[in-house]
């Protein structure tokens, strides 16, 4: 019992963190300086703040792969009323969020109200929100030359951490809370294991599902926030891909893509390992692929150890 | 077999597979000296064939100068990534930076920042803004590239003029949108009898290239000279003009000569405009590291730039030289 406790998938995956610390403190150029670290965190927030939302969804046996081209939409509707509608950034900022918990409300409506299948739901909305972006700039706007105090959130310091930091913080804070210290955690882990064995002991099946949906695309408006912020522009491929390495984040910290197991601290263990990863192989002069390659080994390790306990 | 040995076995073939790996992706960097400068050179993808023959000439200049040359970038036209990297080079400490930028607002930020520490910035390819960067390599200047490919769309538009249809990078590129400007310029003035009838996006892909030609082909039926003026665009270009069996629509752009060869070769494609990839790698290495050694190149009007001789240089631009075009009988001669 004491034994298949220590083994627990965060467990692994803080030795594997701790492996990645110690090898590029010896490999690569200036890896080990408060500088560095608060430059990784800074790199990760975005694909951070998808992970910890989806981190819910995926506890529910559910997925959202629409939530990258959410980021795009919201940062591209943002520069459009910044810019184009000439509103105040506050306002700006508040439709950007807006549009983020608008998809999340299309696929917690589609998931939730219809029971349609997560994968297949977000896979369309993922198409639907990264096509509206494009339309929105006809692929070739670019919104910039966003005032400081905007910039601030991206690439600004607040009490010596990244602005972002914060928002990071606050987010895996509030998640943390619905995950693991309201009752609404162990109803999300009951539809995970089994959502006909949920209804019947009286959770409400379809108003957690939409809430995490819903969650999940505020947590997009949000990121596409800080991305705009941290580059300096919004253009309609932005995020492209996040919405995989946020999950890639969530697995690797040992949630069950089934459902059911999971935690925030592990979702934030894979954040930094993978966030790690990237840095590190480029203080040591290690071109970009090699990061790809020694993503999928840390993932195949993490789960060929979890699947050996027989719970991947 | 125990689980505890499978673990084990398991354990091992991955720790050889890590190895294999990082084995397998070295050449990141070129060997130097210990206490050598360090140039960081990125692309603005590094599997395009025209930035893989830049690195070739840069490779070539770093070893003749005896510095270390990091060359990194995205795999995919990425500006978030381009600016992942730039910040890793900064956070390493290195002497000089070289990028072709893909997106300018999101690249200057982080390129000023670069200088703020210290580090010395050399746009090439494609520029930042002026104030992010201590020089431009400049590979040709947009007008000169410009009146290049409209001279070319002249002659195959005949006396009468006619429409061009031209297939760009993505609509967002910076170099492209300025010949674009350019040769706006020109055309009323030395070109009256051309118009640009339609602009559309390849993203530096040829397939996309292909489709956006053959809708350009179906919107503007008219249309007498499609000009592709990205590298991976041209040969995409002819590939559809070939495949619609348009005898009459003519075929120039920008490309690389080896891409270009077989639609130069069978006579679809009239011409490819270019410079010389290797030697723009070339001396955008000397330019950084000469940089780097505290030489000035604002005030000056040349520029020693090793084997490609006495470069003029302009402003805070360092000139590679004139466009050179790519024909069929030309073209057997090129190997990039």
């Amino acid at each position: 019992m004491t034994r298949a406790r220590l083994a627990t998938p965060e467990l692994v995956l803080l030795v594997l963190l701790v492996g990645e610390l110690v090898w590029f403190s010896l490999a690569a150029t200036n890896f080990l300086t408060l500088d560095n670290g608060l430059e990784i965190v800074r790199a990760s927030a975005e694909v951070g703040l998808l992970a910890l939302a989806l981190t819910p969804v995926i506890l529910t046996g559910g997925i959202d792969l629409s939530c990258g081209a959410l980021l795009g939409l919201s940062a591209v509707v943002f520069g459009a009323i910044w810019r184009d509608a000439g509103q105040p950034i506050a306002v700006a900022a508040a439709a950007a969020l807006g549009v983020g918990l608008l998809g999340g409300a299309v696929n917690a409506w589609m998931v939730a109200g219809f029971g349609r299948p997560a994968l297949i739901v977000t896979l369309g909305t993922a198409s639907l929100f990264r096509g509206l972006a494009e339309g929105l700039t006809g692929g070739a706007v670019n919104y910039s030359g966003f005032p400081a105090s905007f910039l601030h959130l991206g690439q600004g310091r607040v009490l010596g951490l990244p602005t972002q930091a914060w928002v990071l913080i606050a987010a895996a804070a509030l998640i943390a809370v619905l995950v693991h210290a309201a009752t609404i955690g162990r109803a999300l882990r009951a539809i995970g294991y089994a959502p006909e064995g949920a209804r019947f002991a009286g959770i409400p099946v379809g108003r957690r599902l939409a809430l995490v949906y819903l969650l999940s695309g505020g947590a997009a408006g949000v990121a596409g926030l800080v991305y705009a912020a941290r580059l300096g522009q919004a253009r309609a491929d932005a995020g492209t891909g996040f919405e995989l390495s946020a999950i890639t984040a969530v697995v690797l910290g040992g949630t069950s893509i089934f459902g059911g197991r999971g935690s925030v601290w592990g979702t934030m263990l894979g954040l930094v390992a993978l966030g790690v990863l990237a840095n590190g192989l480029r203080l040591a002069d290690q071109p970009a692929e090699l990061a790809g390659v020694l993503t999928g080994i840390l993932l195949v390790v993490a789960i060929g150890v979890g699947a050996r306990r027989g719970r991947a | 077999m125990t689980r505890r040995t499978m673990a084990v076995a398991f354990g091992l073939g991955l720790g050889l597979l890590t190895l294999g790996a990082a084995g397998a992706c070295r050449g990141g960097g070129s060997a130097a000296p210990d206490g050598a400068l360090t140039v960081a050179m990125m692309p603005k993808n590094k599997g395009n064939p025209y930035f893989v023959s830049c690195r070739q000439g840069a490779e070539e200049a770093a070893q003749q100068l005896g510095v270390k040359l990091l060359w990194d970038g995205p795999t995919e036209t990425d500006p978030a990534k381009q600016n992942d990297v730039v910040e890793a080079w900064i956070t390493r400490g290195v002497q000089a930076i070289a990028v072709s930028v893909e997106n300018r607002e999101a690249m200057s930020t982080v390129l000023r920042k670069a200088r703020g520490k210290g580090i010395k910035v050399v746009t090439w390819d494609a520029d930042a803004d002026p104030d992010a960067r201590d020089a431009f390599v400049n590979q040709a200047t947009p007008a000169g590239i410009a009146d290049v490919l409209l001279g070319h769309a002249a002659r195959l538009s005949g006396p009468a003029g006619g429409e061009i249809g031209i297939i760009t990078g993505s609509l967002t590129a910076a170099n492209q949108n300025t010949w674009i400007a350019e040769m706006r310029k020109l055309l009323p003035t030395k070109y009256p009898t051309l118009t640009i009838v339609d602009i559309r996006p390849s993203d530096d892909d040829r397939k996309k290239a292909f489709d956006e030609t053959q809708t350009l082909l179906r919107v503007h039926p008219k249309v007498k000279v499609i000009m592709a003026i990205a590298s991976p665009a041209v040969p995409g270009a002819a590939e559809a003009v070939k495949q619609s069996g348009r005898k009459d629509v003519g075929v120039t752009g920008l490309g690389l000569p080896n891409a270009s060869k077989p639609y130069l070769l069978d006579g679809v494609l009239d011409s490819a405009v270019l410079w010389n990839t290797k030697d723009l790698g070339y001396l955008t290495v000397q330019v950084a590291t000469a940089l780097a050694k505290g030489t000035p190149i604002v005030g000056t009007t040349q520029f020693p730039g090793g084997r490609l001789g006495q470069l003029e240089v302009r402003g805070d631009n360092v000139i590679l030289g004139t466009p050179f075009t790519f024909t069929k009988a030309n073209v057997g001669g090129f190997d990039f």
